[in-house]
C-alpha cells in the first residue's frame, strides 16, 4: 500500500514540474501572443491595439501573478482557454485526445498484425530467403522517416492511382467507410517504425525460446510442431514484445505529430503545433500536461502491474 | 506460413479489391457543395479583427461591406447603391433599401454607425481602428443615407469600406464580437481547426446570390497536402497553391490555375543606427539584389521583380521608368557603399523566420547577393513569434518581410513605405524618410487623379533615393480549382487576398 501511494505521490511531483518548467518555459521565450494574434497575414498591428489585447488577455499581470493562476486553475482540474479564440482548452483536448488514441491503437494493430506473425515465421529459419528479406524491409522502414513516407503514401494513393483519399477526418458516425479510409494511409505510417521493431523482438525473443528445454521436451513428447509454436514458443516469446509495445505507444502519444500533420489527421498534435507557433499558452500547457499525464499514468499502471507480477519489487 | 499458391491467390485478391476502392473511395463532388481547401483555421471571426487572409475568406461570405471590389479589381457597392463627396468634403454612402441582416432587419443608416463606433472605439483591437478615429462625426440623415464627415480630406474612404475587416454589423447584435450578419451565407457546422461548413441563408435579399447552396472549408495547413486534396478530387478548389506545384495544376487537364501577383518581399532596414541609417547603404543594398533569382529559388519562378517601387501596372500610378529606379546594378551598389565610408563592406545579421520557406529561400539568396556587393550578412533564423517581437522591438539590423497592401491605391503602400508611424516588425524600424512619409500623406489627402499621379511619382522618386525599404518581388498566388467550378475570378494585385468574396459567384457543373 505504501509502495502504491509513493509511487502515486511521484507521479503527481512529476506532473507538477512539467507544468511549471512549460509554463515558464513558454514565457521565457519571445514572442507576444497578444502581437502575433493581430499581425495575422503580415499586417502590421498598432502598438495600442497590442496593448490593450494584453490587458485584455491579463498577459501584461506579473509573471508570479499568472503561475498562481494557473495553479489554481489546475488545482480545479481547469486548464483556462485559449488565447486566441477564448475556447475552453479541456473541450479541445476532449475533442481531440480520442482522435490521437484511435490512430495509435490503429496503428499498434497493424504493427502487431504484421510484426508479430512476420517475426514468429522468421524466426523458423533464420537466416533463410523470408528472415534476410524481412530483416532487409524491416531496416529500411525504420530507416525512412515518418514524413517521407507519409508523403510517399499520399503521392502514389491519392494523386498518382487516385486510390485513396489524400488526408483528412470524417467522424466515425456521420461515415464510417470514409472513415476507416481516411485512418488507413495514417495507420500504416504510425504502424510502419512499430511493425519493424515487434517484428524484429518477435523474432529474436522466438529464437530465444526454441532453444529452450521445456520446448526441446514438448517437441520430444510428440506434440505437433503448430502447437508447439503456439502454445509453448510464441506465448512465452510474447512476454518482451508486450514490454516494448508499451513503451512504444506510450512514445506515440507525443510522436504523432508528423503523422497527423501530413495526413491532416485533427488529433492533439495539430493544435499543440499551431499553439506553439501562436504563442497560445494555456492550449500547450493543457496538451503537454495530458500527454505527460496519460504517460505516466502508463508508466505507474506497469510499475504496479510489475510489483504485482514481481512482490521483491514493491519490498524493496 | 509457406508460400503457397493459396497465399499468393489471396494476394493478388487482395491487390485487386484495393485497386478496385477508387470510385467508391473518393468522396464526388456535388454541384450543390462547394468543396474548398483553406490553408490555415481562422483564429477566430471577429468581424473587425484582423486574423489573415483566411478568416477574411469566411468573413466575406458571413457579411457584407459597404463596398467590394469587382472581378476587374474596381470599387462597387455591396450594402452601399452609391457614394459621393459632397461639397464639404464629407463622404455619403446611400444605402441599398432591400439589404436585410440575418434575422430579417433592415440595414440602415445606424447600422453603418453602430458599427464605426464599434471599430473606432476607445478599447477596440480592431484592423481599422485607426482609419476610422479619423472620422470626425457620423451624420444619419435618415435611414439609408450616411454621411461621413471627416478629420482631415480623404480620398481613400471608399476603400476602407471594401475591406474584409470592415462589414457591417447590425446595431442590435447581442454579442458585439459577433454580430447579427447581412452576408449570403451562415455557419452551420465547425469544428475548431478542422472544417467550416456554410449554408445559404434562406430568401436571401441579393437575387441569385449565393450560386452554391453549401460550402465546406476544410483546413489544410500543409500546402503540400492542400495540393494532393485537390489532385485526387477531395476538394473542389483550394487556395494558395504551392508555388512547386502551379504547374503540375496547369498540366492537369481536369484543373484550372487562377494566378495573380499579389503580396510582395521586402526588405526592412533598423534606421537608428549605422550603417542602415544611411540611405546611400539602403540604397546600395536595393541595387545589390537580382530579384530574378529570389523568384527562381523562392517562388519556383512565379512571380515579378520589383526594381523600383510596388505600385500595381494596371494603376495610372505606375511610371515604367520609376519602376526600375532600384535595378539589379551591383556596381552601382559597391559605388554607394564607397560614396557612404563603406569601400571594404561590412558584416551583419540579416533577420528572417526559418517558419516560412519563401522568407528562408529569399534572405539566402538576399544573403548571396549582398556579399558579392561587400555586405557580409550572417543569416538569423528564427520562429515566426520571435520574428515577430525582434521585428517590433528593432533588434535587428536588415530583415527580410513579406506583406500585402490593404488595396491596388498607392495610399495602400502606407502600412510599409511610411515610416513614421509606430514601430511593428512588419516596417523598417527608426529609418528616417520625410520625403517618401510627406508624398505619402499628400497624395491621400488629394482629389483630383492627375495630381495625385503627380504626388505618387514624386512618392516613388522619393522612396528611391530613401529606401525606407527595399522591394524585391511580386510573388503569384493562386487558386487552383475543378475545371467544373466556375464564376470565380482571382482578384488582380493587392486584392488577390480578397478573391474568397468570388466564392458567392461560384457555380459547379454536375
Amino acid at each position: 500500500m505504501f509502495y502504491v501511494a509513493r509511487r502515486v505521490a511521484v507521479s503527481l511531483l512529476l506532473l507538477w514540474v512539467i507544468a511549471t518548467v512549460v509554463f515558464l518555459s513558454l514565457h521565457l521565450v519571445p514572442g507576444d501572443p497578444a502581437e502575433l494574434l493581430l499581425s495575422t497575414g503580415g499586417a502590421a498591428p498598432d502598438p495600442a491595439l497590442v496593448e490593450e489585447l494584453r490587458e485584455q488577455l491579463g498577459l501584461n499581470r506579473p509573471l508570479w501573478d499568472q503561475y498562481a493562476s494557473f495553479l489554481q486553475g489546475l488545482a480545479r482540474l481547469d486548464l483556462g482557454r485559449s488565447l486566441v479564440d477564448d475556447v475552453p482548452v479541456i473541450d479541445e483536448i476532449a475533442t481531440r485526445l480520442p482522435r490521437t488514441l484511435e490512430l495509435i491503437l490503429a496503428g499498434t494493430l497493424l504493427a502487431v498484425a504484421i510484426g508479430i506473425p512476420a517475426g514468429s515465421h522468421a524466426a523458423r529459419s533464420p537466416g533463410g530467403s523470408f528472415d534476410r528479406v524481412a530483416g532487409w524491409i524491416a531496416a529500411l522502414l525504420q530507416a525512412v522517416p515518418v514524413f517521407v513516407l507519409g508523403t510517399l503514401l499520399v503521392l502514389l494513393f491519392a494523386q498518382t492511382l487516385r486510390v485513396m483519399p489524400a488526408g483528412g477526418y470524417v467522424a466515425f458516425a456521420q461515415d464510417p467507410a470514409r472513415h476507416l479510409l481516411l485512418l488507413a494511409l495514417p495507420a500504416v505510417a504510425i504502424a510502419k517504425g512499430m511493425a519493424a521493431t515487434v517484428f524484429r523482438m518477435t523474432r529474436a525473443s522466438v529464437l530465444d525460446q526454441l532453444s529452450r528445454d521445456h520446448v526441446r521436451t514438448a517437441r520430444a513428447k510428440g506434440l505437433a510442431p503448430r502447437l508447439v509454436q503456439r502454445r509453448h514458443v510464441l506465448r512465452n516469446a510474447l512476454i518482451p514484445v508486450t514490454t516494448v509495445l508499451g513503451l512504444q505507444i506510450g512514445s506515440l502519444l507525443g510522436g504523432t505529430v508528423l503523422v497527423e500533420y501530413v495526413f491532416n489527421w485533427p488529433g492533439l498534435s495539430t493544435p499543440l503545433l499551431r499553439a506553439v507557433e501562436g504563442r497560445d499558452y494555456p492550449v500547450v500547457v493543457g496538451i503537454v500536461l495530458t500527454v505527460s499525464a496519460l504517460f505516466l499514468l502508463i508508466n505507474l499502471v506497469m510499475d504496479l502491474l510489475y510489483a504485482l507480477l514481481d512482490p521483491r519489487i514493491a519490498r524493496s | 506460413m509457406p508460400a503457397t499458391r493459396r497465399t499468393a491467390l489471396l494476394g493478388m485478391f487482395g491487390a485487386m479489391a484495393t485497386l478496385s476502392l477508387p470510385r467508391g473511395a473518393r468522396a464526388r463532388s456535388q454541384p450543390d457543395l462547394l468543396r474548398y481547401g483553406l490553408s490555415a483555421w481562422p483564429p477566430n471571426l471577429r468581424p473587425w479583427v484582423s486574423t489573415g487572409a483566411s478568416a477574411g475568406t469566411v468573413k466575406m461570405l458571413l457579411h457584407r461591406r459597404l463596398t467590394r471590389f469587382n472581378a476587374q479589381g474596381e470599387l462597387e457597392g455591396e450594402l452601399a447603391a452609391e457614394w459621393r463627396l459632397d461639397e464639404d468634403r464629407a463622404w455619403v454612402f446611400r444605402l441599398r433599401p432591400e439589404a436585410r441582416f440575418a434575422n430579417g432587419e433592415p440595414v440602415t443608416s445606424r447600422d453603418v454607425a453602430w458599427t464605426i463606433e464599434q471599430v473606432a472605439g476607445e478599447r477596440s483591437t480592431a484592423y481599422y481602428a485607426a482609419q476610422m478615429r479619423r472620422i470626425a462625426r457620423v451624420e444619419t440623415p435618415d435611414a439609408h443615407t450616411v454621411r461621413l464627415v471627416m478629420r482631415e480630406p480623404l480620398v481613400t474612404v471608399p476603400l476602407w469600406f471594401a475591406n474584409y475587416n470592415m462589414p457591417i454589423g447590425w446595431h442590435g447584435s447581442p454579442d458585439v464580437n459577433d454580430p447579427v450578419a447581412a452576408g449570403p451565407y451562415r455557419i452551420a457546422r465547425q469544428e475548431r481547426g478542422t472544417f467550416l461548413e456554410l449554408e445559404a441563408v434562406p430568401n436571401y435579399w441579393m437575387p441569385g446570390i449565393p450560386r452554391t447552396p453549401r460550402i465546406r472549408m476544410v483546413v489544410y495547413a500543409d500546402e503540400n497536402l492542400r495540393l494532393a486534396a485537390l489532385q485526387s478530387g477531395d476538394m473542389d478548389m483550394v487556395e494558395y497553391v504551392p508555388w512547386a506545384g502551379m504547374a503540375a495544376v496547369e498540366a492537369d487537364p481536369r484543373l484550372v490555375l487562377d494566378q495573380q501577383n499579389g503580396p510582395f518581399m521586402d526588405l526592412l532596414f533598423n534606421g537608428t543606427r549605422p550603417p542602415f541609417n544611411n540611405p546611400l547603404v539602403r540604397r546600395a543594398c536595393a541595387h545589390a539584389i537580382r530579384r530574378e533569382d529570389i523568384i527562381r529559388v523562392a517562388f519556383s519562378g512565379r512571380g515579378t521583380p520589383i526594381n523600383g517601387v510596388p505600385i500595381e501596372p494596371s494603376t495610372p500610378f505606375y511610371d515604367p521608368r520609376l519602376a526600375q529606379g532600384l535595378a539589379y546594378d551591383p556596381d552601382r551598389a559597391r559605388a554607394l557603399l564607397r560614396e557612404a565610408g563603406y569601400p571594404n563592406g561590412f558584416d551583419t545579421v540579416l533577420l528572417a523566420t526559418s517558419q516560412f520557406g519563401m522568407h528562408k529561400d529569399t534572405a539566402e539568396v538576399a544573403q548571396q547577393f549582398l556579399a558579392a556587393v561587400g555586405v557580409r550578412a550572417e543569416l538569423r533564423l528564427v520562429d515566426w513569434s520571435t520574428r515577430v517581437q525582434l521585428g517590433t522591438r528593432g533588434q535587428y539590423e536588415i530583415a527580410v518581410h513579406g506583406v500585402s497592401a490593404d488595396f491596388n491605391d498607392p495610399d495602400g503602400l502606407t502600412v510599409v513605405y511610411d515610416t513614421s508611424l509606430s514601430p511593428t516588425h512588419g516596417r523598417s524600424f527608426g529609418v528616417q524618410a520625410p520625403r517618401t512619409v510627406d508624398a505619402l500623406a499628400r497624395g491621400r489627402a488629394e482629389f483630383d487623379l492627375s495630381r495625385r499621379v503627380e504626388i505618387y511619382r514624386e512618392f516613388q522618386r522619393a522612396a528611391i533615393e530613401e529606401v525606407p525599404v527595399a522591394a524585391l518581388a511580386w510573388r503569384a498566388q493562386g487558386y487552383g480549382f475543378d475545371r467544373r467550378v466556375t464564376g470565380f475570378r482571382n482578384l488582380p494585385g493587392a486584392l488577390s487576398t480578397s478573391s474568397g468574396q468570388m466564392l458567392e459567384f461560384i457555380t459547379i457543373a454536375a
